[in-house]
């Protein structure tokens, strides 16, 4: 029976996670640029949406996960614009970008799905690696997940080699603590700067696509709800370290779960600490509480020739 | 001086050329997101001049719709006065929407104590109004003493910290412990008791009709306050000189650390009085997410403002009649109020962007 509840817990602090994760990859590789990319958020819900309204129009998730990711390419090739080549605040844009996507996909969404909102839209099924599928009580409820969630798990090991094992790794740090070094080795801060948001964009709108095609078969309208945010908490609080990172997005998963798993268990924990808990934890970090933080050392900074 | 005489007749072009850059683009960027807006009107197949009644009609149709709106602007404008102040130390305080809460919470809570609500000579709002002033110059202070003390960036702590502040709110108003009102049916929302109206902002016509609140005559004080506090008083030298170079400053004799800390309480100070302008101006009882994007737009209102105290008001002003007009909108005309976002998301990044070219212009000067 307890079992049970440990798998069912993992199980539903994974899929919870996820989401944070495939943000939270790309904006960790953002930030370590020297990009605070606040608009995943808005990222995350344009590939909701966008993801959502491509299967509902074709009847194939495949196709909306396709859509979710080229709706988001402009989204993100307009951060990267401003915040890059116009030099404009970072959390302005970030924060405008999101008002507008929260605007614009709310509008649409009520445009096209109106009154059949109750529609349902085609998503991906659950699957199971062969052979964890096959273990007692854990198989069902922690490894049978839609394949999104093995492609995060993917992805953290791609990036976490390109990070450490590459040079395309060693640029996209050095960009985030000494771009002039970058500029004068000759090549483009520019450049990388306008590649990590549009891979933040990338990750984002897989995070989205998740919520929407993955994780619930449907839309709603501001469906991501700060996941984003969380996304940016997780990267603070991983200390901008892709391990502590990931650590950071499980624990954050499993403090999402446990809201919907404490009062099943007859615990009186008040949820609005549950909910706060991820972004009491980051602060805590960044306060220097719990070990030393070191943000990239041109964080927000746009980086500005000769 | 014939030539004079011969100037053709000044029309909106030659008008908008004399206007200086500097208020021309933002000025333009908010003409064509309006323009954008009225386009999707139309896509929505609603008639252009429906929505425009609407909007026109809830923003300022009435002298009542004036009011909310004007009671709106002074919440941006108090939270982009403390945005501009910290500004100016080179500080940029994200948590508008968290000290609000805070200070949200505050005024609730002061307001809802035995014997407060009896007190005369207008100490019934003045002491809840004062400690949400307190509440939210404590939430700012703290990321002000983290920067000088752990090298915390204040964007992302003020950021947590706004987060972290609005489930408060939402615990406070959960827990009968704390401030939910006492539940007499399972039907009791949860939200808190409502204030008394001894405690609720006077206000200015005295008529429920035009329900402007003292809020407005204060918030116009302050603004002066700052302006000359920036432009003329040692203490806007000091924040001058830390945000253009540190080291410096410190080695001119300026306590660096202090100002600082003082410059992020001082902005949190009026996050927290605009939270207490909105619970005991017009909401009357604390309820979860009451701040919902206030202190973000507030931010955005004083970022847009480029450091400039009338700028704020603008701003604020604009701000406070499109939340109205969108919500009226909404319910006439049918138009939901995320058009309202999708233009103010045009405008924040349409003026973001424009700053690359009023720098350029700037430096050429």
């Amino acid at each position: 029976m307890t079992w049970e509840i440990l798998a069912v817990f993992m199980g539903s602090s994974l899929r919870l996670a996820v989401p944070i994760l495939l943000g939270g990859i790309g904006e960790l590789v953002s930030e370590r640029a020297g990009v605070l990319n606040m608009s995943v958020e808005g990222m995350m819900l344009a590939g909701a949406f966008a993801g959502a309204l491509g299967a509902w129009a074709t009847g194939s998730p495949e196709l909306g996960l396709l859509c979710a990711i080229l709706a988001v390419l402009p989204v993100s090739l307009l951060q990267a614009w401003l915040s890059n080549s116009l030099r404009a605040n970072q959390i302005v844009t970030g924060l405008g970008i999101n008002i507008l996507v929260l605007g614009a996909t709310t509008l649409a969404y009520r445009e096209i799905f109106g009154a059949r909102s109750r529609e349902a839209i085609p998503g991906f099924d659950k699957w199971s690696p062969p052979l964890l599928g096959d273990l007692p009580v854990f198989g069902e409820a922690l490894f049978t997940q839609v394949w999104l969630v093995y492609l995060a798990l993917a992805l953290v090991l791609a990036t976490g080699f390109v990070l450490r094992h590459t040079s395309l790794g060693i640029a996209i740090k050095a960009a985030g603590e000494d771009p002039r070094a970058v500029d004068k080795s000759g090549l483009s801060v520019l450049a990388i700067r306008y590649g990590v948001v549009l891979f933040c964009g990338f990750t984002a709108s897989l995070a989205g696509a998740f919520l929407s095609i993955g994780d619930i078969h449907t839309f709603t309208e501001g469906m991501t709800n700060g996941v984003g945010y969380l996304a940016i908490a997780a990267v603070i609080f991983g200390n901008w370290k892709l391990g502590r990172a990931v650590f950071a997005c499980l624990l954050f998963g499993g403090a999402t779960a446990l809201q919907f798993q404490l009062p099943a268990l007859g615990l009186q924990v008040p949820t609005a600490l549950l909910i706060m808990l991820p972004y009491l934890l980051a602060f805590l970090a960044v306060a220097g509480l719990v070990g030393r933080q070191t943000a990239p050392a041109v964080l927000t900074v746009p980086y500005r020739r000769g | 001086m014939s030539a004079r005489s011969e100037r053709p007749p000044a029309t909106a072009a030659t008008v908008l050329r004399l206007l200086p850059p500097s208020l021309l683009l933002p000025l333009l960027a908010v003409l064509a997101a309006f323009a954008i807006g009225c386009l999707l009107v139309l896509a929505m197949g609603v008639a252009p001049t429906k929505a425009i009644a609407a909007f026109a009609d809830g923003a300022f149709g009435s002298a009542y719709a004036i009011s909310v709106s004007l009671n709106r602007a002074v919440v941006f404008a108090l939270v982009g006065l403390g945005f501009v102040l910290a500004n100016r130390a080179n500080l940029t305080n994200v948590g508008g929407e968290g000290q609000i809460a805070v200070g949200g919470i505050a005024a609730t809570a002061l307001a809802l104590q035995d014997g407060i609500a009896g007190l005369g000579l207008g100490l019934a709002f003045i002491l809840p109004m004062l400690g949400a002033v307190l509440a939210g110059a404590f939430w700012g202070g703290i990321a002000g003493v983290l920067k000088v003390r752990a090298g915390t960036n204040e964007v992302i702590s003020t950021l947590l910290l706004s987060f972290i502040a609005i489930w408060l709110v939402y615990w406070c108003v959960q827990s009968e412990d704390l401030l939910r009102q006492s539940m007499t049916t399972s039907a009791t929302l949860p939200e808190s008791a409502e204030i008394a109206e001894a405690a609720q902002l006077p206000l200015l016509t005295g008529d429920y009709a035009a329900p402007v609140t003292i809020g407005l005559p204060i918030a116009v004080v302050l603004a002066g306050l700052i302006a000359v506090l920036l432009g003329r008083s040692r203490f806007g030298f000091n924040l001058r000189a830390v945000g253009l170079n540190p080291v410096a400053a410190a080695r001119a004799g300026i306590a660096q650390r202090r100002t600082v800390v003082l410059a992020l309480t001082i902005a949190g100070a009026f996050g927290g009085l605009a939270g207490a302008m909105m619970l005991l101006g017009e909401q009357w009882s604390l309820k979860a997410g009451f701040s919902s994007g206030y202190g973000f737009d507030g931010l955005v209102v004083g970022l847009l403002a480029r450091g400039s105290v009338p700028g704020v008001i603008a701003g604020a002003l604009l701000f406070g009649f499109l939340r109205s007009g969108g919500i009226s909108m909404e319910m006439v005309a049918a138009v939901p109020t995320a058009l309202v976002m999708v233009i103010q998301g045009l405008i924040v990044l349409a003026v973001a962007g424009a700053a690359f070219w009023l720098d350029r212009r700037e430096a050429a000067r």
